[in-house]
């Protein structure tokens, strides 16, 4: 039994990915799920920025052998008795990340059977880092906001990842939508291209209203979910967490339609 | 993907724009009303695909994904370099005569045929291509399967229509959207189609049922619902003038819940197939779903099933369930009509 691994990415910089990576990773553990977040921005990763830690782990100790998954993790407390792990390398470390690098990390966290899931906060682009880890997870979360270049950098995702695998489609979660509408208009778009070159039919999973609380969370380095729990992106992320929760315990195999 | 936004006075006007701008090619994937009463389009259009020659794909991982990132950046420099929208093919005008005669080689009934040219005629377009589509848009009613909310299935059809193969591509898009899927074969006389079910079902990872009667099915479709399993119903060949059928399908058609979706072949006469989507409406089907679009060069029998009064759900162009299921709308439709009717010539 390998462990279950999301992967969240969205093409574009900018989309939201790391605070959705950190609230999904707060609200999961809320859930009763035992959560590893891995920073996988292995260029540039800042989840820890967005938590206020000091301390994000040792993902290079863990690559090099030299620390046990367990001793590269930081625990991070997100309330009264829940908690999640965090595995990010400092920003910076690792600017030049080969896929090699890539495959040893992903077959760390398959195995790491001391969690029900592992949320991978994928870098921005679609290089091939970032693209080979999109290919090995169990579900791809793809982000896409109302900016036209998000739907367009979304739609690349989704392309190389169907190149890639043939089968593996993304499901979508519209960040900062001014309402439902606005949301599933922006969802609708980026399915209807993928069904019309793509031939594939991504999954709506939900959207996460703009809300002004959002950038002043990030502002005050403390997690969303924590700061304020009944504000509508928080609990937009709760229910989101709610649904793949759901998902996880019937994994789908997913089939191709090309 | 290539993604422009137009604002325009109305809907037919958007769409000539799209369509001179970005070639024929582009889909439109999203609309709205604008404050000022005109429409805004959000229009896209994919790369030119020069990475993926046939048999490429599944070849060494790694290789294929270096040269197809190369390939896809080149293409969409080449694309952002060049002039934008000289791609669109030259479009014929419209002409009463020439669309009368387009129709009839596709073997449409001559009432049909008529009706769409004067409709066209007072869509008052100058492209050929537009103006029939505008004459298909007052006829039919395009209405995809929602692979998300659909709940059951009742495929209905004459024999050797493909339902056997769509219930496959149906349930493909199925567990492609995360659903738990059932197959059921509701076909004591067809053993055959079990089989072919039960293979298709091994590779979709879903269950394959049989049920001999329409209380077992009834009991079948209530318990899946329960659980929120997908249920589609492949049946035997229905045949609209045998009057025993017609009962027994209408028993199984009148199980709540199920919806009934007709199953035909465009491999048809258009007055035939007439026939039979009248029966399948009165059974109770609100949707159709034409197959072996692949088979034919002429596609009277299709635009008669689409004009029934029944919405088109799908279409299918492949016997492979990899193949899938197209959506089709009247500018689609129209496009198939016409440049058929070019290339054959």
């Amino acid at each position: 039994m390998t462990t279950h691994i999301t992967a969240i990415g969205s093409g574009k910089g900018g989309t939201g990915k790391t605070l959705i990576a950190v609230s999904l990773a707060h609200a999961l553990a809320h859930q009763g799920e035992r959560v590893l977040l891995c920073d996988a921005d292995l260029g540039l990763s800042n989840a820890g920025v967005h938590l206020g830690l000091g301390d994000t782990g040792d993902l290079a100790g863990l690559l090099d052998g030299s620390k046990t998954l367990k001793e590269a993790v930081v625990r991070v407390n997100s309330g009264p008795r829940v908690s999640f792990d965090i595995l990010a390398a400092p920003s910076g470390t690792f600017a030049d990340a080969s896929e090699a690098v890539v495959a040893a990390l992903i077959a760390i966290l398959e195995r790491a059977g001391q969690y029900d899931r592992v949320l991978v906060d994928l870098g921005a682009g679609v290089d091939a880092t970032v693209m080979s880890f999109a290919a090995r997870a169990d579900e791809i979360l793809l982000v896409v906001t109302p900016d036209p270049a998000s739907l367009t950098d979304a739609y690349a995702f989704a392309k190389l990842l169907l190149r890639r695998t043939t089968t593996r489609v993304p499901q979508i979660l519209v960040n900062m939508a001014l309402n439902a509408t606005e949301g599933r208009r922006i969802a609708e778009a980026l399915m209807a291209s993928a069904r019309a070159f793509l031939r594939c039919a991504p999954d709506f999973l939900g959207f996460i209203p703009f809300d002004a609380r959002v950038p002043e969370a990030v502002r005050r380095q403390s997690p969303l979910l924590t700061l304020f729990p009944q504000t509508p992106a928080a609990v937009a992320v709760e229910q989101i967490a709610r649904r793949l929760h759901g998902n996880a315990a019937a994994p789908v195999t997913a089939m191709g339609l090309r | 993907m290539q993604l422009r936004t137009f604002l325009a006075k109305d809907m037919r006007e958007a769409l000539a724009t799209v369509r001179a701008d970005m070639g024929p090619e582009a889909v439109i994937i999203a609309s709205e009303k604008s404050k000022n009463g005109g429409v805004m389009v959000r229009a896209a259009l994919d790369e030119p695909d020069a990475a993926a020659p046939a048999g490429r794909e599944d070849a060494a991982e790694t290789a294929t994904i270096a040269d197809f990132d190369t390939h896809y950046r080149d293409g969409l420099l080449r694309r952002l370099r060049s002039q934008p929208g000289g791609t669109a093919k030259n479009a014929a005008r419209f002409d009463r005569a020439e669309l009368l005669a387009a129709l009839h080689r596709q073997r449409l009934p001559d009432g049909t045929a008529h009706a769409l040219a004067e409709a066209a005629v007072k869509a008052q377009l100058t492209d050929m291509t537009l103006a029939l589509a505008s004459a298909l848009d007052a006829r039919m009613k395009p209405w995809a399967l929602d692979m998300h909310e659909a709940h059951a299935l009742l495929l209905v059809g004459p024999n050797g229509a493909g339902k056997t193969a769509v219930a496959a591509k149906i349930a493909a898009h199925a567990r492609l959207a995360g659903r738990r899927t059932t197959l059921v074969a509701a076909d004591s006389a067809g053993a055959g189609a079990v089989a072919r079910l039960e293979t298709f079902a091994r590779h979709l990872d879903c269950a394959v049922t049989t049920v001999q009667s329409a209380a077992e099915l009834n009991a079948l479709v209530s318990e899946c619902l329960s659980k929120k399993t997908f249920v589609i119903v492949d049946t035997a060949g229905f045949d609209p003038r045998d009057g025993k059928a017609r009962a027994a399908f209408a028993a199984l058609a009148q199980i709540g819940k199920l919806e009934t979706v007709g199953v035909v072949s465009a491999l048809n006469d258009a007055e035939e197939i007439s026939e039979i989507v009248e029966a399948l409406a009165a059974l109770g089907a609100k949707r159709l779903i034409v197959t072996g679009l692949d088979l034919t060069r002429r596609f009277g029998a299709l635009v008669a099933a689409a004009t029934q009064g029944l919405a088109l759900a799908h279409v299918t162009r492949s016997p492979f369930i990899a193949g899938g299921l197209d959506s089709p709308t009247s500018l689609s439709l129209a496009r198939l009509l016409l440049d058929e009717q070019r290339s054959a010539q």
